[in-house]
């Protein structure tokens, strides 16, 4: 299972592949944002501003999407020991920073006119901030040593247990009361949201799950590069220790 | 201009702003790196 994950990796990572992936990106994002914006009718009662959902909801389900690859990749490179996979995981931590960042400023333009406040300590928005942090340190340790394996290893060891928050990010609307709402697609007795409202949901997330894996291939061809001129920079060392 | 339209306009412009920024970072970042491999090569082979 594992060499099949690494050649369906190695596929899309193909130059071919990555142009392709740009292509379908700029497309889907396109139709994603004529969907939101032009399709999609206002909201009942929050009227036009409602539509940063169609932003909002998409990169915070790519954020828990980001890290759990993280957390995937992390066991399998502490039980293969293969580079590869600290990798993966380090490119998904990185892009998963990005979305959860884009999340929480997306949810304080959408919170100021609705709530009438930027920020409130509200159980998802306090969980989202940790979860934040946790994936900001799991870049900063990464950059406190050189030696790559030990590197690989404390950055798995955070990696799996940093996902922990995600359960916890997703569920605090129900475990405690909120002022974020609650669940409107995923939830018993099925969606609460109009037929045109969810299918932009639903587009916005396709078109962002697919910018997601473009910005993989373009982050996991950066770290070969940058570790093939770290290699580059050692090798002379290497040989004059001989 | 339908209110708190400003917001929903700032919405889109940071979600386009950091994805399309991230992007040509990480194309920035390529090249600096192939460069600095190709440099470290060729000052290596040279002398």
């Amino acid at each position: 299972m594992a060499a099949t994950a690494e050649r369906a990796l190695g596929k899309a990572t193909s130059r071919s592949g990555e142009h392709l992936l740009g292509i379908a990106t700029l497309v889907a994002l396109g139709v994603s944002a004529v969907l939101s914006l032009v399709v999609a009718p206002p909201d009942a009662v929050q009227g036009e501003v409602q539509r940063i959902m169609y932003v909002h909801v998409p990169a915070a389900w790519l954020a828990y999407l980001s890290f759990f690859v993280v957390f995937i990749a992390s066991i399998a490179y502490l039980k293969t020991k293969k580079t590869r996979w600290d990798r993966v995981a380090a490119a998904s931590a990185e892009i998963g920073v990005l979305f959860t960042s884009l999340a929480i400023v997306l949810g304080m333009l959408w919170g100021k006119p609705v709530w009438g406040s930027w920020w409130t300590w509200d159980p998802r928005l306090t969980t989202t901030a940790v979860l934040l942090l946790i994936y900001v340190a799991y870049l900063a340790i990464r950059r406190t040593t050189d030696n790559p394996f030990r590197r690989a290893r404390w950055a798995a060891v955070i990696g799996i247990v940093g996902f922990v928050d995600v359960p916890i990010v997703h569920l605090s609307v129900v475990w405690w009361r909120s002022l974020h709402q609650g669940p409107t697609v995923f939830r018993l007795g099925g969606p609460e949201i109009e037929g045109t409202m969810l299918l932009a949901l639903l587009v916005g997330v396709a078109a962002f799950t697919i910018t997601y894996a473009y910005l993989m291939t373009l982050r996991l061809r950066v770290g070969r590069l940058e570790e093939r001129a770290a290699r580059e920079a050692l090798s002379p060392l290497v040989g004059a220790e001989r | 201009m339908a209110p708190n339209a400003g917001y929903v306009i700032a919405g889109y412009l940071v979600t386009a702003l950091a994805l399309g920024g991230y992007t040509l970072r990480l194309f920035a970042r390529a090249k600096a790196a192939k460069h600095r491999a190709h440099t470290i090569a060729d000052r290596r082979r040279d002398g």
